[in-house]
């Protein structure tokens, strides 16, 4: 219960800022890349710094953390640069990182309401048989 | 923004019970995929995977997400209607990004987190993305100069 009233609260909180100031963890590297504006890098940069400093200030040193599913490392290192290159690149072609889907979706771009339909039904679509089918084909 | 978000996500997990998993303070794609299963869950009665962080009530950062984005666009007044793009197209992104994501184990969010909690699984996810967003940009800008 504490969790759910908490998220919804830093959700507010991080929509708002947000949508002030652009946030996107994709759009950083595309426009460094693109128009060597680092606006949008700093914040993705000032994000990690933050959280790095932070997990050991609150006693949070995390060593071997969650897996998608127990699988073996190989397999699950392979399995992480796979969905990690595919979250990058269809973002950038996508135009923005889930978080700034979200932010657009609420300011009433339909694109990316659309792409919130697709990516809550995606979730669906994961577990119900891609996950299952991934389970049966590896070892 | 950055500073505020780092702070908020790591507070999340330690201090508002927002784990286990670990690193699991601000995350698009799995508080989305928690949400989502969840009420299925609840009402079609089915088991579909959820983090234990929200196994009895969901996480709603999407929801206060929207929210809190739909709050500053009204009060700036940058909220109007629009469509930049193929709402068919960005459908279909959604969906590939999700399950790209849920295979990585977190949204761009989330692996930076875990990256900055000192979880190599996070790391190579991290860099498996920003290889991810340079390939990408190099197409995009490929593309607009043919």
């Amino acid at each position: 219960m504490i969790a759910a009233v908490a998220t919804l609260v830093i959700g507010v909180i991080v929509g708002y800022l947000g949508q002030r100031s652009r946030m996107c963890f994709v759009g950083g590297i595309r426009d460094f890349i693109l128009v060597r504006d680092a606006y949008l890098l700093k914040g993705l940069i000032a994000f990690g710094i933050t959280a790095w400093l932070s997990f050991p200030l609150a006693g949070l040193g995390v060593s071997r953390g969650p897996l998608p599913f127990a699988l073996s490392d190989a397999i699950t290192v392979v399995l992480t640069i796979i969905g990690g290159f595919g979250v990058g690149y269809v973002s950038t072609l996508a135009n923005g990182c889930p978080l700034r889907q979200h932010v657009l979706a609420a300011q009433g771009t339909t694109s990316s309401i659309a792409y919130l339909a697709g990516f809550l039904i995606g979730a669906v679509i994961f577990h119900a048989w891609i996950a299952p089918l991934l389970f049966r084909m590896l070892p | 923004m950055g500073i505020v978000a780092g702070v908020l996500a790591v507070a999340a997990g330690a201090f508002f019970e927002v784990r286990p998993p670990e690193a699991y303070g601000v995350c698009m794609a799995c508080h989305g995929r928690d949400l989502v299963n969840w009420t299925i869950n609840r009402f079609a009665h089915t088991h579909l995977t959820v983090a234990p962080a929200s196994l009895v009530y969901p996480v709603l950062t999407t929801i206060g997400v929207l929210l809190g984005a739909l709050l500053g666009a009204k009060t700036s007044g940058e909220f109007r209607w629009r469509s930049p793009d193929n709402s068919f197209k960005t459908f279909f992104y959604g969906i590939l990004v999700m399950n790209s994501a849920l295979l990585a184990g977190g949204c761009s969010i989330r692996l930076l987190l875990r990256a900055a909690a000192g979880e190599a699984l996070g790391m190579i996810g991290f860099a498996g993305m920003v290889a991810g967003v340079i390939l990408g940009t190099l197409w995009l800008r490929w593309r607009a100069a043919r």
